[in-house]
């Protein structure tokens, strides 16, 4: 088997560790001698790259970098890229690259930086001297159908762990919430919602990177992947996690949740 | 000064100075910050009024990586010159750290006297200093991501040093590292007289940039800037293809240099100091004297034996520091001369409290190198999951490299010590609030 990852804009979009969010992808393929390559969609990439690629990836950017990916991010490449989550191949998002989904960015300094318009929510910063949105966050996965596949996946409840740094705040139209926020500031400060979720596209400010600390995302959207590859439902192999355990065990004593340190 | 603002200042003075004398007295800290904060409640114009006393000069010295041993080569070069410096030397360079620093060489009724300040001060605070203070020099080193979370992003950083700069008077001379795009483009937006320095050494070229870097684009219009190589991170020989942006003169040939302690960004750090040295006027032989003779500040390529074993304490608080001193202890590695390095991350305010950025470390390379690698720290199991996912096999009996996680700080050192043969150097590769931790462990005492 084989897998291709789509990474968006890897030398523009990488602001906090996003990386890690390839990184782990890939590895856990690799540790089920599953084939996954890293496909590099910069601006150098040919809108056709989109058409074969089977997850794809994107990071957080600076206000600059946002401006220049969207610049880049136009005609048949946001076409391909429309089309490949709309067939429903999975995605992960992070940081920015919601925004970039999004129907428009209006950053700090300079003009409104408009989005693909793939999921109905919009960004807005209040300002250079507002103060950004910064901690550790702790959400539960309430996405449908997401959130029932996870469940079957692990048995309980999905709680997902990040750390979210944001000065924009995002107010979601008519799209899915992808969680609900149990500690932390998630999409505004102000609603409780965290992220979206469309066809199989997973959108968040939650960074850490995501993947590495909740593997289950990590091996939702891998199987996601296959199954829409493949057209047969797969399942994968379980991998040794109890260093992931640990590390949100150790991040839900510090928050002080008791019932998720005991089963983290 | 008036007489009331002279007697207020004074009291200000004393009150620090009783501070300082307690917080000491009774060990309970380096009391490099407090003084500062209740002094500063008492005489709110302080820090101006410190500012005015210093004889020739103050000189700022800022940037993400590099800030204290530029500091302390340029301290050691002018006190070689008979010259008196006041210098935030632990590294406190928040407001507070400066006016600390600033106290702990004035007399009991506000008369400071010194012949330079010279001033490390924190990337966001420096629009707020010059509020208070026309510094004869500004240094900036360079501008990387480092604890984003309390800083936001390069370009606000740089646009605000921008602001800031502008209006200050003519005299005041900038000396900016040419290598670094971003400062590059912020000296030719400032009104000042720019002074760069950098590097022209295409042998010290990286085989591939390394993937956490910033600022590739250009500053100017955003086009892919053509780079005929890289340094360190972002910092490299480059131009625009597309708008007239290239890399400054600089005022030096690198080459002719030679620099302090290991690594490149050393070099960095003394070409920097060397270049504010020649512009007071120091004689470049006496600069080059202070060079061969350099120690390294507290935890900074810092060298060390305890228990007959040698130590070398490497801060690593961002990717490109981080990067850098992995390719310091490869080298080593490759040399034979080292097997053995603690990692130790923490997630406290002075080391930034999100540690995404372990995630743009290129750690595959130092686990590629073998060895024995301890972790430990705050977050010791997000370093140990970091390094667990830069390994080929997932099991341990594939893995070029021998993982030790171990929660325990004291017992991370003690097994690291144990674990290095006494003709080999440990490496030790903490965060700030770690490096100060683990340095109190090995010296018995806390900094200064």
């Amino acid at each position: 088997m084989e897998l291709r990852i789509g990474w968006l804009y890897p030398t523009l979009m990488s602001t906090y560790g996003d990386r890690g969010n390839v990184i782990c992808l890939q590895q856990r393929c690799q540790w089920r001698e599953i084939t996954a390559t890293v496909v590099p969609l910069d601006r150098q990439a040919e809108a056709d790259l989109f058409k074969n690629v089977d997850i794809i990836v994107g990071g957080g950017a600076q206000d600059r970098q946002q401006e220049i990916v969207m610049r880049d991010l136009q005609g048949a490449k946001a076409e391909n890229f429309r089309q490949r989550i709309e067939a429903g191949i999975p995605g992960v998002f992070t940081c920015g690259s919601p925004q970039l989904l999004g129907k428009y960015y209006e950053p700090a300094l300079g003009q409104r930086i408009e989005g693909l318009g793939l999921l109905d929510l919009e960004t807005k910063h209040p300002g250079i001297n507002a103060s950004r949105c910064i901690g550790n966050v702790v959400f539960e996965l309430t996405a449908s159908p997401l959130a029932e596949e996870l469940r079957e996946m692990l048995g309980k409840t999905p709680i997902a762990l990040g750390f979210e740094n944001h000065g924009g705040r995002t107010y979601l139209g008519n799209v899915s919430p992808l969680g609900k926020v149990i500690k932390g500031y998630g999409n505004n400060g102000e609603d409780g919602w965290e992220g979206a979720f469309y066809r199989h596209a997973i959108a968040t400010y939650s960074h850490g990177p995501l993947l590495p600390k909740n593997p289950f995302l990590a091996d939702w959207l891998i199987q996601t992947a296959l199954k829409e590859k493949y057209q047969t439902p797969i399942s994968l192999t379980k991998l040794d996690d109890s260093l992931a355990l640990q590390a949100r065990q150790a991040m839900f004593n510090r928050l002080e949740l008791s019932s998720l340190v005991k089963n983290p | 000064m008036q007489i009331l603002d002279r007697l207020r200042l004074g009291l200000a003075v004393a009150t620090a100075k009783l501070v300082t004398a307690i917080v000491k007295g009774l060990k309970l800290g380096a009391a490099s910050v407090l003084p500062g904060e209740i002094s500063r409640r008492l005489h709110p114009r302080l820090l101006p009024l410190l500012f005015e006393q210093v004889n020739k000069g103050v000189i700022l010295i800022v940037g993400t990586n590099g800030k204290t041993t530029t500091s302390l080569l340029l301290r050691t070069i002018l006190e070689n010159q008979e010259q008196k410096v006041t210098h935030n030397a632990t590294g406190a360079n928040l407001i507070n750290g400066l006016i600390t620093a600033l106290l702990a060489d004035t007399n009991l009724i506000g008369r400071l006297t010194t012949d330079y300040a010279i001033l490390e001060v924190d990337e966001n605070v420096l629009p707020l200093v010059l509020k208070d203070c026309t510094p004869q020099y500004i240094l900036g080193l360079n501008l990387f991501r480092d604890q984003l979370d309390r800083y936001g992003e390069v370009d606000t950083i740089s646009y605000r040093w921008q602001q800031a700069i502008n209006p200050l008077p003519q005299e005041s001379k900038i000396i900016l590292n040419a290598d670094d795009p971003t400062l590059a483009y912020l000296g030719q937006n400032l009104s000042q007289n720019v002074v760069y320095f950098g590097l022209n050494e295409p042998e010290l070229y990286l085989e591939t940039i390394p993937h956490a870097v910033d600022s590739i684009y250009c500053p100017s219009c955003g086009h892919l800037l053509d780079y005929k190589g890289v340094y360190l991170s972002h910092l490299g020989d480059y131009t625009c293809p597309s708008c007239d942006f290239s890399k400054p003169k600089l005022m030096l040939n690198s080459s002719d240099w030679g620099q302090i302690l290991i690594g490149v960004y050393n070099k960095y750090n003394t070409l920097a100091a060397g270049v504010l040295s020649l512009e007071i006027g120091v004689k470049q032989a006496a600069i080059n004297e202070t060079i061969r003779s350099f120690k390294a500040a507290f935890g900074r390529a810092e060298e060390l034996t305890v228990q007959g074993k040698h130590i070398r304490i490497l801060l690593s608080k961002n990717p490109v520091g981080m990067n850098e001193t992995i390719r310091a202890v490869n080298t080593l590695k490759k040399q034979g001369k080292s097997s053995t390095s603690l990692i130790l991350l923490n997630d406290r305010t002075p080391d930034g409290t999100d540690v995404s950025w372990i995630w743009d470390v290129d750690t595959e390379t130092l686990v590629k190198s073998g060895g024995t690698i301890i972790v430990s720290g705050d977050r010791t199991y997000d370093m140990a999951l970091r390094l667990k996912y830069s390994q080929d096999s997932l099991g341990d009996a594939g893995s070029p490299v021998n993982l030790v996680i171990e929660e325990n700080l004291s017992k991370a050192l003690q097994t690291a010590l144990d674990g290095t043969p006494s003709h080999e150097t440990l490496h030790i590769l903490p965060t700030y609030s770690a490096m100060l931790e683990v340095r109190k462990l090995l010296t018995g005492r806390q900094i200064l």
